[in-house]
């Protein structure tokens, strides 16, 4: 029994969805080029909270069924100056729901005459998320630094949960790290620490998941502002070899 | 990845030819759909001193395919006294995949071969229901065959000594399975020249 996600079923919602579904003829009648899966960032994101900020990092595939759009992604997109938010899932949900998010912090923050709350970013982001939580293919965290809380991890998945968390994953690929974060994860580790776990993290993942790859780009948020690590290819740390 | 079933297990394999040499490559995933399992599963089968196909497709008709044609190349050359020939290999192929012409083998095919004695080069393909190729320059299979594809007929100089055809071979492979999540994590390359035949792997992307 699934809490978050109760089943429903409304038999005129039921219908216009059918409708609005291609018929089993368009696959014959649409010529293939036009036939596209659509794109997504089945990805691996990590974020991690040390004393004094966040580490944020992903890899950088973005795909299209199969075929890989862009091999050098960035997934991690500013909402204001010192909060990041990691996007999986749809491209297209997610790149909306930063840029609407943008807006309302950019808004926010004039209002208040301040710069806003990881909280409150995070807030907006599952707002939308569970607003339109039957049509958006969204999973994404919001991670920052603000000065009452200091560095926060917020993960706002699928639904339209928010939670707090010292350390969490997201998209396709994390599933092949849980394992490695409940074995290599600590409470107070430093910021060196906590850099090599999300790119070793991040390799991991890459490794076994058809849809992340590419190159680890990675973000150190703290009150001095967002410093950005790109580990290429190379420089990705050794795993076994397969 | 969707329901496609050429693309559930991914791989790619590419033949070009040279002068007086042929080379034959492929890719060395072996995923379901998202997941890769290992990366030691290569598609390259050698029937013959100069004789090789490539299957791709379905893993478990790679290997179906390949053992089923093990035996019929065994037969033959108990039967005939005589050491396999790549067009003769090729027809043997072709037919194994028309028997099944109504419910086939998910697996495309590539054959690649020389003549010792004269240098004569070979290289066809075939899709899954066993429709035969003319003997081609370049003839790509799998997952990211578009890709590659169009980087081979870049890379492709008639008359290329083995060196500069594994160059071109190489590169056209590594390149291409950078674009395509469901093949990769290294690559095998054979050269098969008249006197000799070299085995190169290749460690590219492991993403």
């Amino acid at each position: 029994m699934d809490i978050l996600n109760p089943m429903t079923y409304d038999a005129e919602e039921d219908r216009l969805r059918e409708r609005t579904k291609y018929s089993q003829m368009d696959k014959h009648l649409i010529p293939m080029e036009f036939q596209q899966q659509p794109v997504s960032t089945g990805t691996t994101i990590v974020a991690v909270e040390y004393d004094g900020g966040v580490i944020i990092g992903a890899d950088t595939r973005t795909s299209s069924g199969t075929f890989v759009m862009n091999r050098f992604t960035d997934k991690l997109t500013p909402l204001t100056d010192r909060i990041f938010c990691l996007r999986s899932g749809s491209a297209a949900d997610t790149q909306a729901i930063a840029q609407v998010v943008q807006y309302q912090l950019d808004f926010l923050s004039a209002e208040m005459n301040e710069p806003p709350l990881v909280r409150i970013a995070a807030n907006c982001v599952r707002r939308l998320i569970y607003q339109y939580r039957d049509d958006f293919v969204a999973g994404m965290i919001v991670a920052g630094w603000d000065k009452k809380l200091g560095g926060q991890v917020y993960s706002c998945p699928l639904g339209g949960l928010l939670v707090r968390q010292p350390v969490t994953l997201g998209g396709s690929g994390s599933t092949y790290i849980w394992g490695y974060l409940d074995n290599n994860y600590r409470p107070n580790m430093t910021k060196q620490e906590c850099f090599d776990f999300v790119l070793k993290g991040i390799t991991l993942a890459i490794t076994r998941d058809g849809s992340s790859g590419g190159c680890a780009r990675l973000a150190i948020i703290n009150k001095d502002g967002v410093e950005r690590v790109d580990v290429l290819g190379n420089d990705l740390p050794k795993v076994f070899d397969l | 990845m969707g329901d496609d079933i050429m693309s559930y297990n991914g791989g790619v394999a590419l033949a070009m030819k040279g002068k007086e040499c042929v080379a034959i490559a492929c890719d060395k995933r072996y995923g379901v759909q998202n997941r890769t399992i290992a990366t030691n599963f290569t598609k390259i089968f050698q029937y013959g001193d100069h004789c090789f196909v490539a299957l791709c497709g379905l893993a478990t008709d790679v290997q179906t395919v390949s053992e089923r044609l093990k035996f019929r190349t065994n037969l033959y050359e108990l039967r005939e006294q005589r050491k396999l020939k790549p067009i003769v290999l090729y027809n043997m192929l072709t037919n194994l995949l028309y028997e099944r012409r109504f419910g086939p083998y998910f697996v495309y095919a590539l054959v690649a071969g020389l003549d010792p004695k004269t240098g004569e080069t070979f290289v066809y393909d075939s899709d899954n229901i066993g429709a035969i190729s003319d003997n081609v320059n370049l003839a790509t299979v799998g997952t990211a065959s578009d890709f590659i594809f169009g980087l081979g007929e870049l890379f492709f100089k008639p008359n290329m000594n083995p060196d500069e055809l594994f160059e071109a071979t190489s590169q056209a492979l590594l390149n291409g399975v950078d674009r395509d999540s469901a093949s990769g994590w290294g690559a095998i390359v054979y050269v098969i020249e008249k006197d000799k035949i070299t085995l190169r792997e290749l460690k590219g992307r492991q993403d």
